[in-house]
């Protein structure tokens, strides 16, 4: 498509190369912002901008940050001794949105997938090992996806974590909430029963 | 399950296509080139949701359209919609409601296709063999299909490690990682295929035995590298340096192979061109009594040109074996009607001729 302004045409451009956004849709993200206020548009391009400028990576546990450390990891109420594994940012929030965790977390940005070319060195493992490294720590929980990139990232973290001394876990996989049991698969419902809990009244 | 009716667009080289079928044998007829064997293909496709020569959905729709759609109604009001688009993905809906996803619809409804191209199974590597194994078991068991693509995965991400290390040693770890991915799947299969093989062997004899008479003695045996007791991951782990070595998993059931052996010789190396067509034969039909002893319900079979390829001896034994009374429905593709008609009249099973 040829568009009559060279203005246009960058702003699709810039628009059409984030995730699930096509030039269609940027062109019709483009005619939105055209109709709107002046500040309302600059209010955008600032906060944009801010993700570049005022934003920090926490440089304990990778999470975005406002400051050298994030608000989880700089309060003292969360407990240090206890890390929560995830893939990323949007993970972590998902698991703080629960309001039932509260250790540290750890993002690793990131899986092993070989495919990808994504080595263990690519991801934030060896900032985990090192948190792991003086004794402080006595759990990681990890809670990553059940996917061959998922399983795999975990059994390497695990078998690094245990010369550390460091109890590993990772989270429950079964039945969803609210699901029947007939239309689970076998795999999850063999795993199911294998790592099943005790039940008492 | 009977086929009533099968409405193809811009499916290979069909642009519109209607078929009315009925019970009984259904001859498709027409010349060279009028697409016959795209009928059977499509037939297939809506039982496995792939076709049985290409497995790249975007060659199949016809020159210069942009989607092809395969839809068939069947007895009991079912119907089955298979749907592609260039731009979007392929959908595959039973009775209107679209699959979530596709692999569920695999094991719905089977099919036997016999064609000339069946000659691969016992000329061509082992490859061919496993495919045909797999895709037996998966029409009839989802975890087996199940192990079968979690195994794929954890293989195609170990190799993709092996690769990228280009002959370096690697962290043994991370080489374990996948190992214990590899084993629980590896495992099931290589005892699936086992169990498969002892079974299947059964109902191959059978019919080799009317076919060919109990003169000749074919027999089938199941090779694979790992054996009990030893643990599946010992049986990976032992492979490290040699994967690290060769950039690839040089060991485990993707190196699985059959062996087909005829009064105690290869049959790829000592067997007639007959006796070859003869096996390729027995083993299609042992396919179609393994489908119906494990799901009780009739497969549908496609006949790829038969009469033209093989000869009349085993061409009548065949018919033989697929008209004692158990096949309801039969598709058989032909450039003679009348041949078909030869053939089939002492079945006394219903005839009907599409011309294509
Ligand atoms: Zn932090």
């Amino acid at each position: 498509m040829q568009y009559t302004s060279e203005v246009v045409e960058q702003a699709v451009e810039a628009l059409s190369g984030f995730p699930g956004i096509g030039r269609r849709t940027a062109l019709r993200l483009v005619m939105h912002l055209l109709k709107r206020p002046d500040m309302e548009v600059a209010r955008l391009a600032e906060a944009l901008l801010k993700l570049k400028t005022d934003l920090f990576v926490c440089k304990i546990c990778n999470n975005v940050s406002d400051g050298e450390t994030c608000q989880v990891c700089s309060n003292p109420a969360r407990e240090a001794s206890l890390i929560c594994v995830v893939e990323d940012y949007s993970d972590q929030m998902a698991i703080e949105s629960t309001g039932q965790y509260r250790g540290v977390y750890h993002i690793l940005s990131g899986l092993i997938s070989p495919m990808d070319g994504i080595g263990p060195e690519d991801i934030h493992v060896n900032s985990l090992l090192k948190r792991a490294e003086d004794g402080s720590v006595n759990e990681v929980i990890m809670a990553l996806s059940a996917t061959v990139e998922g399983d795999t990232t975990m059994y390497y973290l695990a078998r690094k974590l245990k010369d550390y001394g460091v109890k590993t876990s990772c989270i429950a996989r079964g039945i969803a909430v609210g699901g029947e049991i007939e239309y689970a698969d076998e795999i999850t419902l063999a795993r199911s029963l294998q790592q099943r809990t005790p039940y008492s009244v | 399950m009977l086929l009533k009716t099968l409405q193809l667009f811009n499916f290979k080289n069909h642009a519109d296509l209607r078929l009315d079928f009925k019970p009984g044998i259904n001859a498709i007829t027409g010349s060279n080139g009028s697409g016959k064997t795209n009928v059977l293909d499509a037939i297939f496709f809506l039982s496995n949701g792939k076709s049985f020569f290409n497995s790249i959905d975007s060659q199949l729709v016809r020159m210069s359209a942009d989607f092809f759609s395969i839809h068939g109604w069947f007895e009991e009001d079912v119907d089955i919609l298979v749907q592609f688009d260039t731009q979007r993905k392929k959908t595959i809906k039973r009775n209107e409601k679209a699959y979530k996803r596709l692999i569920d619809h695999i094991g719905y409804l089977q099919t036997v296709f016999i064609t000339p191209y069946d000659i691969a199974l016992v000329n061509e590597g082992s490859e061919e063999r496993r495919r045909f194994v797999d895709f037996t078991l998966c029409q009839t068991s989802p975890s087996y299909l199940q192990a079968l693509s979690q195994y794929k995965k954890a293989l195609d991400a170990r190799n993709a490690l092996l690769k990228a290390a280009e002959g370096r040693p690697l962290d043994t770890i991370l080489l374990e990682a996948y190992d214990d991915k590899l084993a629980g799947p590896g495992q099931y299969i290589a005892d699936a295929r086992a169990e498969f093989s002892k079974e299947f062997f059964g109902l191959l004899k059978a019919v080799w035995n009317h076919l060919s008479g109990p003169n000749d003695e074919l027999n089938w045996t199941y090779e694979t590298q790992w054996s009990q007791p030893q643990s599946y991951r010992t049986f990976l782990a032992e492979a490290h340096a040699q994967d690290c070595q060769a950039g690839r998993s040089t060991r485990g059931i993707h190196k699985d192979d059959w062996v087909f052996e005829l009064n105690g010789q290869s049959l790829k190396r000592m067997g007639s061109q007959g006796q070859i067509k003869s096996a390729i034969i027995a083993i299609k039909l042992a396919q179609f009594d393994y489908f119906k002893s494990k799901t009780g319900k009739t497969p549908v079979l496609l006949l790829d040109d038969i009469f033209e390829k093989i000869d009349k001896q085993r061409s009548d034994a065949l018919i033989q074996w697929v008209g004692s009374g158990r096949m309801p429905q039969i598709f058989i593709t032909d450039t003679h009607y009348e041949r078909i008609r030869s053939h089939t009249e002492q079945l006394g099973l219903e005839l009907s001729q599409h011309h294509l």
